[in-house]
């Protein structure tokens, strides 16, 4: 992180020189030095991590076991369960965002439920105005906070560190007395109700498993969407600027548009979360956008698993369902418990669960191999 | 003398914030040549170098091939053509040898020509080739040096600025490195500028050589007569050649 903070300028330390190596070493003694001890430290914490952008075909074979046990899922558990695990995918979609900007691009927004909010009251005012069709909300509502996402990741991108953490938190801040103000078109602090998308008759499905089966496919399109731009020119240049932004300067990547660029991508992913939010609660309030929001799904990010395609996943499962088993275990101080469990992970797991899957696999192997 | 200059440093000046380092730096390095910059530490090398690839603010004109550097930002400079493998190398960790040799060739587009350049590449590392899943942070010290550098060579630069490539590898890796750097300016004519601690490799391959000391340029001439006057790299350079 320090490295990042540098001005530009600074660029002694980027990916250089242990600070305790003496530069006046003699010229002949010096031996073929292993992989850097100083710098790497960050590199070899996410190393295992994020150099998989590539699963390979064991892992689209988790894939596509993930992905089929997810759809027989909705027919095992009662309705409410089934609920939950919608909101798990939605929040895996903005979560998806949030990776790309923190994972993957090295910034980081403590903001990001203002554009899953932005998402969700696009939706609702379209149908509550409108009356759009369901899915034709969608890419309106993607399309209107990935504007967003420019027009605030402009400034932003001149901001390190705190300085672009403490204006990405007053961006989720006064979102919410904003809403309560234009209360003409976004019902003030009494929302807006709207119907939820019917399952059509020849599915045979009930309204909770068509809304599951919706965001799955939302959420599909979503990773398959991520995926692709991962793996082009451009994913390799927001990790060239997460890794070295200077190195990645003089290589040609212009810093200010790729980061303006993580920035509206992350707010587009977080806008098709809020839509389809939306459609499986049916009901908006700025009560459901509070500044907490953003600083879970932050949390959930980093406990899933930066840089990871499983992180999200987790990160999702976290912010699902980890606030309510708090309140589960001391009703009077969810916070507290909340807290202490994201300390616990971090404690445990400090490349966040993806990573310590990872190793439990990797030891596992281990395991059963010497046996 | 490199009358052609197609490089011409003229009064440069250069520095961090209020800090200035480089003092009215006067040089031109001819289409095609190797230049060395020598100097003991903290003279601004490195600075130099930084300031060439418009990392530091800089006073003063930087003429390349017909145009003025200074004053643009790194990512401009790199689109004229300019690479910097900077002190340190500036590899990228945690990603691949492959994605980072992709990532040398940002500033082109089209496909068919990448391919043939990171084929280009491994004819001068072959090692490279070998690694190319393995993540930048598990090669050796040397391995990484030749990465930068191949990656530099990915952008098919016509000027290429290499900060200390010996720093912190065995005698004989280096000595491979520099020869490398040879025989890439023979065949592709590109114009190296290179920073050396090591006078001795720098001038074996260089035809000017520049002493910088303080921010000044103390002495300039052709790489013969700078290896020729003992006396002059011991004073200058702090050991013996
Ligand atoms: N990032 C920086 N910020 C401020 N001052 C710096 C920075 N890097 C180097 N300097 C200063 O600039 C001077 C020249 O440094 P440098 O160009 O690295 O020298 P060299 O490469 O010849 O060893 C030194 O006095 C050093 O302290
Ligand atoms: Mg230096």
């Amino acid at each position: 992180m320090s490295e990042r903070t540098n001005e530009r300028g600074a660029f002694a330390n980027a990916g250089s020189e242990p600070p305790g190596e003496d530069r006046t070493r003699e010229p002949a003694k010096a031996a073929d030095t292993p992989p850097r001890a100083g710098t790497p430290s960050r590199g070899r914490v996410l190393a295992p991590a994020l150099a998989r952008v590539t699963p390979g075909r064991r892992g689209w074979i988790a894939v596509a076991a993930l992905l089929a046990v997810a759809c027989y899922l909705p027919f095992q558990l009662v309705p409410f369960r089934v609920f939950q695990f919608t909101m798990v995918m939605v929040y895996a979609v903005a979560l998806l965002g949030l990776n790309l900007l923190v994972g993957h691009a090295g910034q980081i927004s403590l903001g990001h439920g203002a554009f899953f909010a932005v998402g969700a009251y696009t939706t609702a005012i379209m149908l509550d105005r409108w009356d759009l069709p369901h899915l034709a909300t969608l890419p309106i509502a993607a399309a209107v906070a990935f504007a967003l996402g420019l027009a605030f990741g402009l400034p932003a991108v001149r901001l390190r560190g705190l300085y672009l953490a403490l204006v990405t938190l007053a961006i989720a801040i006064f979102l919410v007395p904003l809403l309560k103000r234009f209360e003409s078109v976004t019902g003030g602090s009494m929302g807006l109700t709207l119907a939820k998308p019917a399952p059509p008759a020849w599915t045979g499905l009930a309204e909770d498993q068509w809304l599951y089966f919706l965001t799955l496919a939302v959420a599909v399109l979503a990773f398959l969407l991520a995926y692709g731009l991962l793996r082009s020119r451009v994913g390799r240049a927001l990790h060239a600027v997460r890794d070295n932004e200077a190195a990645a300067e003089v290589m040609g990547v212009r810093l200010p548009f790729y980061k303006t660029l993580a920035f509206a991508w992350s707010a587009m992913f977080a806008g098709a979360a809020g839509c389809a939010y939306t459609w499986v609660i049916g009901f908006v309030s700025p009560d459901s956008f509070v500044v907490t929001l953003s600083i879970t799904m932050l949390a959930g990010i980093v406990i899933g698993g930066l840089g990871s395609f499983s992180g999200p996943l987790l990160g999702g499962l976290f912010v699902m369902f980890v606030p309510s088993i708090s309140q589960d275990v001391n009703d009077a101080a969810p916070g507290v418990i909340f807290g202490l469990l994201i300390i616990v992970v971090m404690y445990v797991a400090p490349t966040g669960l993806a990573g310590l899957a990872g190793r439990v696999t990797r030891s596992t192997k281990n395991i059963l191999r010497k046996e | 003398m490199s009358a052609e200059g197609f490089l011409t440093i003229s009064d440069l000046n250069a520095g961090y914030g209020d800090a200035r380092v480089l003092h009215g730096v006067n040089l031109s390095v001819g289409r095609g040549e190797i230049c060395a910059i020598l100097g003991p530490n903290g003279a601004g090398k490195t600075t130099l170098m930084r300031a060439l690839s418009g990392m530091v603010w800089v006073r003063g004109s930087i003429g390349f091939d017909g145009a003025d550097l200074a004053r643009r930002s790194p990512d401009t400079i790199a689109r004229r053509g300019v690479a910097h493998v900077p002190e340190g190398r500036g590899t990228f960790m945690p990603l691949t040898v492959e994605e980072n040799l992709r990532l040398g060739a940002f500033t082109r587009r089209g496909r068919g020509t990448v391919e043939a350049d990171l084929e280009r590449i491994y004819t001068y590392f072959p090692v490279l080739k070998t690694r190319l899943r393995q993540v930048a942070g598990s090669l050796s010290g040397g391995e990484q040096q030749m990465l930068a550098i191949g990656r530099a060579l990915m952008s098919r630069p016509r000027l290429l600025l290499l900060d200390e490539p010996s720093l912190g590898l065995a005698p004989l890796v280096t000595r491979e490195l520099f020869r490398i750097v040879r025989t890439v300016n023979e065949q592709e004519r590109t114009t190296v500028v290179v920073v050396e601690q090591n006078a001795h490799l720098a001038l074996g391959i260089a035809q000017q050589a520049h002493v910088l000391e303080s921010g000044r340029i103390v002495l300039s001439g052709t790489a013969d007569r700078i290896l020729q006057d003992e006396k002059v790299v011991q004073s200058y350079l702090g050991y013996r050649v």
